[in-house]
């Protein structure tokens, strides 16, 4: 045994630790297949009432998507280039609501939609935010739309300012700069951001638990109606919608991937 | 060249509106329930309507008087222990992973990220009934009978497993970024000297990517704390429990009939006591206040979920 072969242990201790987590990791995804079986999946996965469940999760993440995109590429930007004081006490405070746990989250919405901008647009409009499908998106956006500032924050970082400063030196004007400029750099990094975003919204259900509740059909978003058909011991449907979150999720950072290879936010 | 000037500022005041419109809506949520910590009339007299097994007097005091709750005190030891030694096992089997995975070849890699990716948005209560079905069911369900203890419904084991897997996750794909940035050169040309691979490891590597295993440290610890779905899955609540139902070794360290915080804080708000729930709620909102404040102070990038 020679002297470079003695810290050999390392390079196996590394792979052996490796191997033993992702056989765990793979074991406990897997398991919900290995508990239902082929035949009974696909009974769960003909029955209209799946379907109607997932339909309505994708529908209010992509809108709660659209709206937090709204917000939070613009603010993702600020966040990047523009320097002021007390900017990491500003960030933090943007960061709260997707640092503190997301049930914590719902119990604040729960307090905050009896109060000034909500009891005024559920009096005027008409539009009762509250136990209906307008908490859910109200639960969705507040989750996401800082986890989108942070995500176009990090793809607006990996653009060097160079290309900005050379286009003013240009004579062009600052929203020109904007969109002509920065813009189609970043379409990758927003698009793989647009995604995470997406099936972050897909995924959220802490907050509706004290925030909006059950309504069969009406607010039982999948990751949600898992909780409550658990409640009801309805085993076959928990692990069917399970599966299908898991297939959502990773088909949804599969395609975050492909599209945005350089995107090293994960 | 005033006009100039003048477009400028409106460009910037379109993007600060923006992120002070983020900043402002999470102030006003946070901020304006404060007014929940204090009881009010009619709060009082739905609590003489319930039918309480115990004294509950402290209940109409400010906020719960939840400072004077050994239950408040009990939950918070159990959480912050608990996150402690998750965030300990986390780094003891993240950094060798997050290398591995870095630095060696490993068949299906690229599968093997979108896996741990995919981790990060899949949601709670998925990962919480995987749990329950992996441990509840099947051969381990009977290595449990046959050891003889349960890891669900527990706190040492299982607490530390539901608040392991995402915590691990997230510190792991921030070490694995972290090693990703370090140069591998200089691991290659200290093995060209002579030495070996573990000390190359260790004088170099681990050196230089110091301060990302730190950040990883710290999200690690976040993401434990923010734990909510797997734990109430997998754990559920304990304070109704019998003491009976308690080690000598959990009451030594005075976590008996105690809950973990983001879980108590839901259980109080449903039984009612919003105000003993909302000061939970600000003292998490408290905690997660500053690690994200330490974070963005030492200059972690996107690594926020």
């Amino acid at each position: 045994m020679d002297l470079r072969s003695r810290g050999g242990w390392w390079p196996a201790l590394c792979i052996g630790i490796t191997g033993i987590i992702l056989a765990v990791y793979i074991l406990l995804v897997t398991s919900n297949w290995i508990y239902l079986g082929l035949h009974d999946t696909l009974y769960f996965f003909s029955k209209s009432r799946m379907w109607e469940r997932f339909w309505l999760t994708v529908w209010t993440a992509t809108v709660s998507m659209s709206f937090s995109l709204l917000i939070g590429i613009p603010a993702g930007y600020a966040l990047s280039r523009f320097r002021f004081p007390c900017r990491y006490l500003f960030a933090s405070i943007i960061d709260l609501p997707i640092v503190v746990s997301p049930a914590v989250v719902g119990a604040f919405l729960f307090g905050i939609t009896t109060r000034f901008p909500f009891d005024w647009i559920s009096e005027y409009y008409g539009i009762y935010i509250g136990r209906n499908v307008y908490g859910v998106l109200l639960v969705q956006f507040t989750v996401t739309a800082a986890f989108c500032a942070r995500l176009m924050k990090a793809s607006f970082d990996m653009i060097p300012t160079r290309f900005e400063a050379v286009s003013h030196s240009l004579g062009a004007s600052p929203s020109r700069t904007f969109f002509k400029v920065v813009l189609p750099m970043a379409k990758n990094g927003i698009i793989a951001s647009m995604i995470v975003v997406w099936a972050r919204a897909a995924a959220e259900w802490e907050g509706l638990m004290l925030f909006v509740g059950a309504t069969e059909g009406k607010t039982d978003i999948m990751p949600f109606a898992i909780y409550l058909d658990w409640n009801g011991g309805m085993m076959g449907w928990v692990t069917s919608m399970s599966i299908v979150c898991i297939l959502m999720a990773i088909s949804a950072i599969s395609a975050m991937k492909i599209i945005g290879g350089k995107s090293n936010v994960w | 060249m005033s006009g100039e000037r003048h477009s400028r500022k409106i460009f910037n005041a379109f993007f600060y509106s923006f992120a002070g419109f983020l900043f402002l809506y999470s102030a006003y949520l946070f901020l304006s329930n404060l007014d929940q910590l204090f009881v009010t009339e009619a709060a009082v007299k739905t609590r003489e309507i319930t039918n309480w097994g115990e004294d509950r007097e402290i209940l109409n005091q400010f906020a719960g008087g939840f400072w004077k709750d050994p239950y408040f005190w009990k939950s918070l030891n159990l959480t912050l222990v608990i996150t402690l030694i998750t965030t300990l096992i986390a780094t003891l089997l993240g950094i060798p992973t997050a290398y591995a995975l870095s630095r060696y070849r490993i068949p299906g890699k690229s599968m093997v990220e979108i896996f741990f990716s995919s981790l990060m948005v899949m949601p709670g209560s998925v990962i919480g009934i995987c749990l329950i079905v992996m441990f509840n069911y099947g051969p381990l369900w009977d290595l449990q009978n046959l050891l003889g203890f349960k890891f669900a419904h527990s706190i040492f084991p299982g607490m530390v497993i539901a608040s392991l897997v995402l915590s691990f996750a997230f510190g792991m794909s921030a070490w694995k970024a972290t090693f990703d940035s370090v140069n591998p050169r200089f691991e290659q040309v200290a093995r060209s000297l002579g030495s070996n691979r573990w000390r190359a490891f260790k004088t170099i590597t681990f050196p230089l990517a110091k301060s990302g295993i730190v950040t990883g440290i710290i999200l690690a610890w976040t993401r434990a704390m923010a734990e909510f779905s797997a734990v109430l899955f997998f754990c559920g609540t304990f304070r109704e429990l019998p003491a009976s139902r308690f080690s000598d070794f959990t009451k030594f360290l005075q976590m008996d009939q105690a809950d973990w915080v983001s879980v108590a804080v839901w259980a109080q708000v449903e039984f009612g006591n919003i105000e003993y729930g909302f000061a939970l709620a600000f003292v998490l909102v408290f905690i997660g206040g500053i690690s994200v404040y330490v974070m963005h102070r030492i200059g972690a990038k996107g690594y926020v979920w």
